[in-house]
């Protein structure tokens, strides 16, 4: 499990974004199945977290941050120089990682 | 009864050759025109997720159409006026034989004069001095500033416009030149698709999008690989392509050359999402469907489809589910290809560059490759797409152009007969 404190900021900026009470998200929620975030929500959530946290996000990390507690535990990697956030990134339970969809 | 309308003339200013011939050359020798970077002097790429594009690097307004024309014409309209330029030169017709009124100037651009755009926000916001935004700022960052341009040019005083429908805003110039002329509005109408923003802040936009490929940053001739299983987002282009399109009876009339029938056209709007499609691929193959029921074109007569196949994962996809969808039994002996696998992305124009690959298809049985195509994604599996030329006769093609703001539009070329 992430700190706690990257863990509740997450949350709380999906909540603003969501606009719904923070104690209904849930570290073991999945961004798309679960909060119904699509592929843009998630870039755009990804936008303020890097905001949030003063990172830069690659693209090729994007896979694997398919849970809220998932995009914590990258974040506090990255966050950590002593562990390299992308062997630290859990893998998702599921296929339908938000990778970049974008189409057209 | 309408008009038959048909193609004329072709002209192109792309990252793969400046000139048809040399654009052609290029495109049968499946060679990539993408590269790094280089241009954003003072901005360090490292802040760039991605650091690649098709670049147009060795045009020369002086050179390809005679003069830059100061700081009245942005980059992307110069494309438009060299690429019209070579178009109306390769159609013979000669304006000053025409009655002006009868010949339209149609052109597709999403982004327009952002060189000037971008440079002229940066400089007001930075030193707050508004007495020194520069006085072309409105008329060329004016999305119809590159129609206009054309049309003073040519002295083509007919019905003259520009479509924005972002990525498949040049090919909704050619459907609307296709209603245009079979409406009896012109006899012709010079069609262009252009744009040249691959500049700092709208190359910064789609990196923050996460549209763009970022993997192949190193190897940028490898990123463009639509249909692929490694593809990773598509890399952006610049360039401009022109179409003479008009009237058979007036092609017959001055005894022109006729390239390939345009035969019919569609446009729709999936009404979903800004930059997603709908994921089953129905609204796409429903705008195939109303465009070759609009040419009045059986599904059977297809015999080639110039893809929209930018090289994102979902889009790939989803347009492959639409062909299979559409044509059955048949999706596997089509012979499709993917221009952008050779240049990018070029915005608005990728439309009418595309409509040049799907004429000169026509018009010479070669189809170019699709470059990169080294692992079949499973997903877009199609037997038709190839890494090597192919040869075909081709009766009728699809041209496939879906953009930004949940639209879609696919036009219909055939080969011309009497």
């Amino acid at each position: 499990m992430a700190d706690r404190v990257i863990v509740d900021k997450i949350i709380q900026a999906l909540a603003e974004y969501l606009k719904r009470d923070a104690g209904t998200i849930k570290a073991a929620h999945h961004l798309r199945d679960d909060l119904g975030l699509d592929s843009m929500a998630v870039i755009e959530l990804l936008y303020k977290i890097e905001e949030t946290f003063d990172l830069q996000i690659p693209d090729q990390d994007l896979v694997g941050l398919a849970t809220v507690g998932s995009v914590a535990s990258y974040v506090e990697g990255r966050l950590s120089p002593a562990k390299p956030a992308a062997k630290k990134a859990p893998k998702p339970t599921t296929t339908k990682a938000p990778t970049k969809r974008k189409a057209k | 009864m309408a008009s038959r309308v048909v193609i004329t003339g072709l002209g192109v200013v792309s990252p793969i050759g400046i000139g048809v011939s040399t654009f052609w050359k290029s495109a049968m020798a499946g060679q990539s025109g993408i590269s790094t970077i280089t241009s954003f002097d003072p901005f360090p790429m490292d802040g760039y997720r991605s650091k690649i594009a098709g670049q147009i690097r060795n045009f020369s307004a002086e050179q390809h159409i005679g003069s830059s024309h100061g700081d009245r014409v942005d980059r992307y309209a110069q494309f438009a006026l060299a690429a019209s330029r070579e178009a109306l030169s390769d159609s013979g017709m000669q304006m000053e034989k025409e009655s002006p009124h009868r010949v339209g100037v149609i052109v597709g651009a999403g982004m327009g004069g952002m060189v000037m755009g971008e440079r002229e926000i940066t400089q007001l916001y930075l030193h707050q001095k508004p007495h020194r935004v520069h006085p072309n700022f409105i008329p060329v960052i004016t999305l119809n500033s590159a129609s206009g341009i054309v049309a003073m040019a040519t002295g083509a005083k007919g019905p003259n416009f520009t479509i924005s429908t972002a990525c498949s805003s040049s090919a909704h110039a050619l459907g609307q030149a296709w209603y245009c002329i079979r409406t009896g509005q012109a006899d012709a109408v010079i069609v262009v698709g252009a744009d040249a923003s691959i500049t700092p802040l709208v190359f910064a936009g789609f990196c923050s999008l996460r549209a763009l490929s970022s993997k192949f940053n190193e190897q940028p001739e490898r990123a463009s690989r639509p249909f692929d299983r490694n593809r990773d987002g598509f890399v952006m282009g610049e360039g401009a392509g022109s179409l003479i399109v008009e009237s058979l009876a007036h092609a017959r009339r001055r005894k022109a050359r006729i390239y390939a029938e345009l035969a019919g056209y569609a446009a729709t709007s999936e009404a979903y999402h800004m930059v997603i499609p709908r994921e089953d691929g129905e609204e796409v193959a429903t705008t195939m469907r109303l465009a070759l029921k609009a040419a009045d074109v059986s599904s059977s007569e297809v015999d080639y489809i110039n893809a929209h196949a930018t090289s994102t994962n979902i889009g790939d996809a989803v347009e492959s589910k639409a062909i299979r969808a559409l044509f059955k039994n048949r999706a596997d002996k089509i012979a499709i290809s993917a221009t952008k696998s050779l240049v990018g992305h070029t915005l608005g124009a990728a439309g009418a560059i595309g409509a040049i690959a799907t004429t000169l298809a026509i018009h010479t049985g070669q189809i170019h490759p699709t470059a990169n195509y080294d692992d079949p994604d499973p997903d877009c599996r199609l037997n038709g797409i190839s890494r090597d030329p192919q040869e075909k006769k081709i009766r009728a093609a699809l041209l496939n152009a879906f953009g930004f703001g949940s639209n879609n539009a696919a036009v219909v070329l055939k080969r011309f007969r009497a």
